[in-house]
């Protein structure tokens, strides 16, 4: 078969073709179009929330290796003198955190909906190193000076907080709290994007004073002098405080990982339903178009068109159909994916859904379409192919 | 002369489910020789496009032997039969059977793509050249929508001789056409015929048309005759008298029927009721016996 010639004259005859029928090739196209533009939007979405979370858990587990106590404030503080002795261990960093998803309505300003941010209790100077802060405004309340806070510039800004203004903050939602004056907003924290940010940083002396429990800390951040060298401190650690709970952020972005992996999974699963519509209405139009045209498939036949010719012609046409609706399918999908971020903001969140559009995103879209298409054309194209003449030719 | 189609004895039976078999060729023997012009003409139904077929390769015959430019075609597969057509014969169909989407141009380049014998470039001017040859010369990029009837049809003889075929088939090719260009068209087959030495096998119903040809075969009840079938419209009413007794028979059959079924669900029905129904069934008895008498009669009375 000269391929070149016969590329040529069946890319010629789909193109007229799906010219002849335009609304029912627009629809078709629209088909795959929908399954095309889900999958990759699926996709863009997913890896984005998926880089995304573990990006901001590695910035906001900061250290190496976690001990913690769970919910509750009660690791003695000067557990972080033995924790320095391990060898390995360039710091230890004692911190309360406090989740809590309801202060505007005790600051009054409850306009904004509510959203879950943490209250963390760190000796501030060391939360700005850990955490790659940056002060765009006020200061950074010195050791011993209480109730400051120090807020997070997205916290300011859904809380329409300014430097100087008075907020309360409790150990347990609902609970009497105490006065705090805004010293200083931070940018460019863990905040941005999607997870659960840590809206407010306070002293660790106030964080305990407000859960009553001077001396204990909720968790023990250890910094390492190796990041690679936080299993071996975590087996260390294991041995000699075996009650408390100790991860390597290693261990945490597996777990989550995994959940993305099903929420991913499932995702998925939805999108592929979309899929088949696509598929079988191409499976659709290439049958009619056959049913359509078998007097002129008859006429191929009759003048020496083989098997192969047929099956080519019309293959093509399906493979016309989902290169186009391919394409479209690809910028329609990260449209959508842009436009469902948008939405999540323009809904007031916290969270953002970043978005990441990879080149094997694109190919990946393209390939559905295009497979999807010829597969679905298959059949129907075989079947043209396999017409007896006579028959076709006789076909009203 | 040398022979260039020979069959013998071809016999086509088409089974139509389970039980009905059309015998659409009977026995047909027949012999053209190159560089002849053959019209076939026959009533509708008795075996011409059947014949057609068997010539032109596109079905297989029953039994007999179909040797076309001595290539024995009688039991060859499809595919064989495809790259057969593709080279030897050449197609025109009453309806043009052109493709709508393609130009003039394209719809004459198809034969020469499926037959892979020329270059591309070759190719676009082979098809260009025929169409200068039928005339069509300044319409190589006109859609047969954008062309009359006799122009579209120029185009599929041009597209016939795209493969330079041993012979050309036209089933009823002036069918779609008026007389007047139709005759034209015929003409242009003899002009070719005479002057390429092209064969043509031809089916016409029309007399003005076959008779253009050097030889004119009837056909008959899927046989070949030599004169022309005596098929006036005598036996066609005879079959039509036959029809229509078969019918009222059946009628009659139906009525017996309903009649005893009427009589079994006597006792739930009113007595107005069934005798309404029976005097209906009566009547009806009636004027059927009669007209089944006089068809009868009418029939007896031509004998």
């Amino acid at each position: 078969m000269n391929l070149l010639k016969m590329g040529k004259f069946s890319f010629n005859m789909a193109r007229k073709s799906i010219g002849r029928r335009k609304l029912r090739a627009a629809l078709t196209i629209m088909g795959i179009v929908i399954g095309v533009a889900t999958i990759v939007s699926l996709i863009s979405v997913g890896e984005g929330m998926q880089t995304e979370i573990e990006f901001n858990l590695e910035k906001m587990l900061g250290a190496g290796v976690t001990i913690s106590a769970g919910e509750s404030v009660s690791i003695p503080e000067y557990i972080s003198e033995y924790v320095l002795q391990v060898p390995g261990v360039k710091d230890c960093v004692p911190t309360i955190s406090i989740m809590s998803n309801d202060f505007r309505s005790r600051i009054g300003s409850g306009e904004h909906g509510s959203f879950v941010s943490i209250v963390m209790g760190i000796e501030l100077n060391c939360a700005i190193d850990l955490y790659q802060l940056t002060l765009s405004e006020g200061r950074i309340p010195d050791l011993g000076e209480t109730n400051f806070v120090i807020i997070s510039a997205s916290t300011a800004d859904k809380s329409d907080l300014h430097l100087n203004d008075t907020i309360t903050l409790s150990a347990t939602s609902g609970g009497i709290g105490e006065p705090f004056t805004v010293a200083g907003i931070v940018g460019s924290s863990s905040s941005s994007g999607f997870g659960i940010e840590i809206g407010y940083y306070i002293s660790l002396q106030d964080a305990q004073r407000l859960y009553d429990k001077e001396g204990y800390v909720s968790s023990l951040l250890v910094i390492l002098d190796d990041p690679d060298q936080a299993d071996s401190v975590k087996d260390i650690l294991t041995e000699l405080f075996p009650e408390a709970t100790i991860t390597t952020p290693e261990a945490i972005l597996s777990r989550i990982g995994d959940v993305l992996g099903t929420v991913n999974g499932a995702l998925m699963a939805l999108g592929s339903v979309s899929l088949v519509v696509g598929a079988i209405g191409v499976m659709n139009t290439i049958t009619m178009s056959i049913y359509e045209r078998t007097r002129e498939i008859g006429m191929m036949k009759a003048v020496g068109g083989k098997r192969r010719h047929i099956l080519f012609i019309f293959l093509s046409e399906s493979a016309v159909i989902g290169v186009i609706g391919g394409i479209i399918g690809i910028m329609f999908g990260i449209s959508m994916a842009y436009g469902l971020s948008y939405l999540v903001t323009m809904l007031g969140s916290t969270v953002t859904l970043p978005i990441i559009v990879s080149p094997q995103t694109v190919l990946t879209g393209f390939t559905i379409g295009l497979v999807l298409a010829v597969a679905a054309g298959f059949y129907p194209s075989w079947k043209a192919s396999n017409m007896r003449p006579v028959e076709a030719l006789r076909y009203e | 002369m040398s022979k260039l189609v020979e069959l013998r004895d071809v016999t086509k039976i088409y089974e139509i489910g389970d039980e009905i078999r059309v015998k659409a060729l009977q026995g047909a023997s027949l012999t053209v020789d190159k560089r002849e012009m053959v019209s076939i003409m026959g009533p509708s139904g008795c075996g011409k496009s059947t014949l057609l077929n068997m010539i032109g390769g596109l079905d297989n015959p029953t039994s007999g032997q179909v040797i076309i430019d001595g290539v024995d075609i009688t039991d060859m597969n499809e595919g064989e039969l495809a790259s057969f057509r593709g080279e030897r014969i050449g197609f025109i169909f009453q309806s043009y059977n052109l493709v709508p989407t393609l130009t003039a141009l394209e719809n004459v380049e198809l034969p020469m793509i499926f037959a892979e014998k020329y270059a591309s470039k070759e190719i676009s001017e082979r098809a260009a050249d025929m169409l200068g040859l039928v005339g069509l010369g300044e319409r190589l990029h006109h859609r047969p929508n954008q062309l009359s009837g006799g122009q579209q049809q120029r185009v599929a003889i041009a597209r016939a001789l795209a493969n330079e075929p041993s012979i050309i088939i036209a089933d009823e090719p002036t069918g779609n056409i008026d007389r007047e260009t139709g005759l034209k068209i015929i003409r242009f087959f003899q002009h070719l015929n005479k002057t390429l030495g092209q064969t043509f096998i031809l089916v016409t119903h029309d007399p003005d048309i076959a008779r253009v040809s050097q030889r004119i075969l009837h056909m008959l009840d899927g046989k070949i005759t030599s004169r022309p079938a005596k098929t006036s419209i005598k036996p066609s009413k005879q079959i039509l008298l036959e029809e229509q007794r078969q019918l009222m028979l059946a009628e009659l059959k139906w009525l017996e029927n309903s009649l005893t079924r009427l009589e079994e669900s006597k006792a739930n029905l009113t007595p107005a009721l069934y005798d309404q129904s029976k005097t209906e069934y009566a009547r009806r008895l009636d004027s059927l016996d009669q007209a089944i008498l006089a068809l009868n009669n009418s029939e007896l009375m031509k004998k």
